[in-house]
């Protein structure tokens, strides 16, 4: 029995073998190969979740690292803490960062972590427009909308199980493909449709905030009129609908909301102070 | 007295943005939807935003100044705002200039495509970022002083 279990074993991750170059063979490895290759769409965990992200992360700040003001660094997350707290995942690590780069760019990572580039935050004019993008990126978070791309990708581009040894041991090879792979997303974006309920379901999160609901939709006006030759917004283009596209998705399924929410505060004076143009 | 309100309004026109009605949409008195309309605006028509406020923008046209809803118009000249064309053309034009064929130095940092494809963890960085994070009653006291409220908003079915 054990020998023939062994055999099944070695078949199945004959593949994950060569390509991870694991140098000891260990019955019980295979064992739980075989085990693994049944249950290959596993769910992943939220602590696993957040040592993804957190890796992730690590790897955005290495290609940006973060504006050095540590005020408006605690601003941001001020604004984006509060919003958080208005969610079906209230209690995750939630994180916000300011990268410094003249890009026009905003990030979610799982488990809790979001960046907006300072070339975004500049072009803002109010804090419910700053709102509005960060609504955005926590439902991407909230939908696990980059964990389940990573998730899918990984399973077709990593052999076997190895899905299951990148997230068991975190120094492994598997390990780094699967990050490099996560990172590598964020270059080629999302499905579209992620991206329009991040854009609905990110004016309700807004709104709930307290803040005018039109955040959002201002700034998406604002990218529509920069040139698509401006190489700072060229990615920002590259992985998402247009804005326009964006804005008309908008107008035929959220005016009620919009308008209901429209009065609430902008808190001009406070973002401008805030961030120093 | 001609020159004083020259003067007065230069603040106005430093503004103005040109836009177009992307589609046909109400002129209106003031920023709300039962306000009296001014005129009515076809799709292409082009204008000039003096203001915002939230959902509205208020306009100069032909037919006279006004407030028009904020996503009945697109900011830029009457060719940059076609509907449906605008997005199209921008994707063949990212495509076109993308930066797919780039070259690219490693080590030089940045947040285009192949950059963020090739970055390398920075865990400094990710310690300075958790240590900015902010706990939930904080972020609640930032809010009061805001003055901004907490609202029950349903997610669109």
């Amino acid at each position: 029995m054990k020998a023939l279990l062994f055999v099944a074993g070695l078949a199945f991750a004959a593949t994950a073998q060569a390509q991870f170059r694991m140098p000891s063979f260990d019955i019980n490895k295979m064992v739980e190969t075989v085990k693994n290759v049944g249950k290959a769409v596993k769910e992943i965990d939220e602590p696993e979740e957040i040592a993804i992200g957190k890796d992730v992360a690590s790897r955005l700040l290495g290609a940006a690292p973060l504006v050095a003001d540590a005020r408006m660094q605690r601003y941001v997350n001020h604004v984006g803490r509060w919003l958080a707290a208005q969610t079906e995942r209230p209690d995750l690590p939630w994180q916000f960062g300011v990268l410094d780069s003249p890009n026009v760019n905003a990030f979610a990572v799982p488990g809790g972590t979001i960046f907006i580039t300072r070339g975004l935050l500049e072009r803002m004019r109010n804090e419910a427009e700053l709102a509005g993008v960060l609504g955005h990126e926590i439902v991407h978070v909230l939908r696990k909308h980059h964990l389940k791309a990573i998730q899918k990708g990984a399973q077709s581009s990593l052999a076997g199980d190895a899905m299951s040894m990148a997230l068991k041991d975190r120094a492994g090879p598997a390990r780094d493909k699967l990050i490099a792979f996560g990172t590598e997303m964020y270059s080629r974006g999302l499905d579209k449709g992620d991206e329009l309920e991040a854009d609905r379901l990110g004016i309700v999160i807004a709104a709930r905030g307290g803040y005018d609901a039109y955040g959002l939709p201002s700034v998406l006006q604002t990218l529509q009129a920069i040139s698509a030759q401006d190489s700072a917004i060229a990615l920002m283009f590259k992985t998402h609908p247009a804005p326009g596209e964006r804005l008309d998705a908008l107008s035929e399924k959220m005016q009620p909301v919009l308008d209901t929410y429209s009065a609430q505060p902008q808190l001009a004076d406070r973002f401008l102070r805030q961030i120093k143009k | 007295m001609k020159f004083l309100a020259i003067l007065l309004i230069l603040p106005a026109i430093a503004l103005a943005e040109p836009a177009t009605v992307i589609r046909a949409t109400d002129l209106k008195q003031a920023p709300a939807s039962d306000s009296d309309t001014v005129a009515a605006l076809a799709e292409q028509t082009a204008v000039e935003v003096l203001e915002r406020k939230s959902g509205w923008m208020r306009v100069k046209s032909v037919s006279g100044d006004g407030w028009v809803r904020m996503l009945a118009l697109r900011l830029g000249g009457a060719t940059a705002a076609k509907p449906g064309a605008s997005g199209l053309s921008q994707m063949f034009n990212v495509a076109r200039t993308g930066t797919s064929g780039t070259q690219v130095t490693t080590g030089v940092r940045g947040l285009d495509a192949e950059q963020i494809a090739n970055a390398q963890p920075n865990p400094a960085e990710l310690a300075k970022l958790e240590k900015f994070a902010a706990d939930r009653d904080a972020a609640a006291g930032f809010a009061t002083q805001g003055k901004l409220s907490a609202t029950a908003v349903d997610y669109p079915k």
